[in-house]
């Protein structure tokens, strides 16, 4: 890697100031492992001097249950996501889907804010630098999407705009499914989104400066219940082909809530309102799940080699539900 | 010549205290290295392997404060006050005698090339420290990111389930 400076700071405030006095030439390291793929090859047009590193900041590392909305650090590890008592009890599918990341290697280092915030996984994205040149793409500020006429398969079905990379993050489609919001400290002060606002076709909204701080999830109704599913081609290290979080209300066998998002399909966790709408009013069995099923992804325009992803949204919409049946 | 203090960093290899200047000027320790290539190029202990050098494989696995952790995805300057355990700190430091785990591996061949087995036994070693007998399945879970091109992977199940004080 080429040289940067490295600081330390003790809390979010002082990494915003500390990124501001940098003006845009920092980066923050948490846990570093999407990071420093990238610096190592070189991807990016620009490269920073200094790397602000936030993995100091104590008050921003673990779990915490204030009142009815379940309060994560942004530096809280995935490792200790996936055995979190709070998150293995009441939230389930964010549970399933940060022990489904990478490796046991990389969830002892990467955190839940970081695996939010990681970069795309497009392999024209990647490809490094020291191979013949990076490859510029709008992403990157200038030239043309390479996937929209190359190899896509594993790119976006449906709402890519210039670039086509989808989300890479798997916690983040359980968090949209589970309603969270995520707080985000700035020059301004702090702000509350959606999580699946954070997200756009170009990358997260999250400004250089900003730093992801907290995740807030609302207590599930006790009547709920929640999962997620991931199809990868290897169990361990991949990325998500397609992946599904879900949160279904049953009341007397009757569907009276679903809460549905895809993930690797869009550039951000995808809510399928078709699936949703299909599932609410209807008794909750196979006949309805087959039903709703095949409305996944009616709205997706796949480019020419990904609308394999559409069928296996779709029977992963039926295993997860089925398994949801008691 | 005096330095600032916070311009030095301290931890511990395998019980070894080691200290590093941290800066640009030579003989100093760059912010940009990373922990496999601190171990490797500075400290000699070239068991730690290099494969990929993107946290994809593993064989880098050593142990910081007992955690199996990636050292090529790891910063030698946030490793101030660590303890890092690599594969020459498992054999008894005083009779030179291997970890039990080491000489299951010697045992069952659980190698070919060798190139990711330190990596696999530190993984493994964090694995029993954990859970004394574990499962078939634990031990797939644990090891799962550890890539083998030799294919040495049912051996080492083996390996370990044996090192764990179980015939299979």
């Amino acid at each position: 890697m080429k040289y940067f400076s490295h600081q330390n700071v003790t809390s979010a405030k002082e990494g915003v100031s500390c990124a501001k006095d940098c003006n845009g030439k920092a980066s923050f390291i948490a846990g570093g492992t999407d990071l420093l793929g990238i610096l190592k090859d070189n991807l990016l047009p620009t490269y920073p001097e200094k790397l602000i590193n936030l993995k100091t900041i104590e008050a921003l590392a673990g779990v915490e249950n204030l009142d009815g909305v379940v309060r994560i650090g942004a530096l809280t590890k995935l490792s200790a996501l996936e055995r979190d008592l709070e998150i293995t009890r009441n939230f389930p599918a964010l549970a399933s889907a940060a022990a489904s990341v990478a490796t046991p290697e990389i969830r002892n280092a990467a955190t839940l804010g970081g695996n939010l915030c990681q970069d795309t996984r497009c392999w024209y994205y990647r490809y490094p630098n020291h191979m013949g040149g990076r490859m510029d793409c709008p992403r990157k500020g200038s030239g043309p999407c390479h996937a929209v006429l190359g190899d896509n398969r594993y790119h976006s079905v449906v709402d890519g705009k210039r670039c086509f990379a989808p989300c890479p993050s798997d916690t983040a489609v359980a968090l949209a499914a589970l309603g969270a919001t995520v707080e985000v400290l700035g020059i301004e002060g702090a702000k509350n989104l959606p999580i699946e606002e954070i997200y756009s076709p170009m990358g997260t909204v999250l400004k250089a400066e900003e730093i992801l701080t907290h995740i807030d999830i609302p207590a599930p109704p006790p009547e709920s219940i929640q999962g997620f599913k991931k199809f990868t081609v290897r169990k361990p290290i991949d990325f998500a082909i397609v992946s599904i979080a879900a949160k279904v209300n049953i009341t007397n066998g009757i569907v009276d809530g679903a809460n549905i998002f895809f993930g690797a399909v869009a550039p951000q966790p995808y809510r399928d309102e078709a699936v949703e709408s299909a599932l609410i009013g209807e008794k909750f069995d196979t006949k309805s799940i087959a039903k709703a099923a095949g409305q996944a992804l009616v709205k997706a325009k796949p480019l020419s080699m990904n609308a394999y992803k559409i069928d296996i949204a779709r029977t992963l919409t039926v295993e997860l539900l089925e398994s949801f049946i008691i | 010549m005096s330095y600032e203090r916070s311009n030095w960093i301290k931890f511990h290899v395998n019980g070894d205290c080691r200290e590093f200047a941290i800066g640009a000027r030579p003989g100093e320790l760059p912010p940009s290295e990373t922990l496999a290539d601190t171990l490797r190029e500075r400290l000699g202990l070239t068991g730690t392997k290099v494969g990929c050098d993107r946290g994809s494989c593993c064989s880098c696995t050593v142990l910081i404060n007992g955690v199996p952790s990636l050292s090529c995805m790891t910063l030698t300057v946030e490793c101030d006050g660590a303890s890092v355990t690599t594969i020459e700190g498992l054999p008894d430091p005083a009779t030179g005698e291997l970890d039990p785990l080491q000489q299951a591996f010697i045992d069952h061949t659980a190698y070919q090339c060798g190139f990711c087995t330190p990596g696999m036994i530190i993984a493994a070693k964090a694995l029993l420290t954990e859970v004394s007998s574990p499962t078939e399945e634990e031990i797939k879970v644990a090891l799962g990111g550890h890539y083998c091109r030799c294919i040495s992977h049912y051996h080492v199940l083996d390996a370990v389930a044996d090192a764990a004080g179980r015939k299979r």
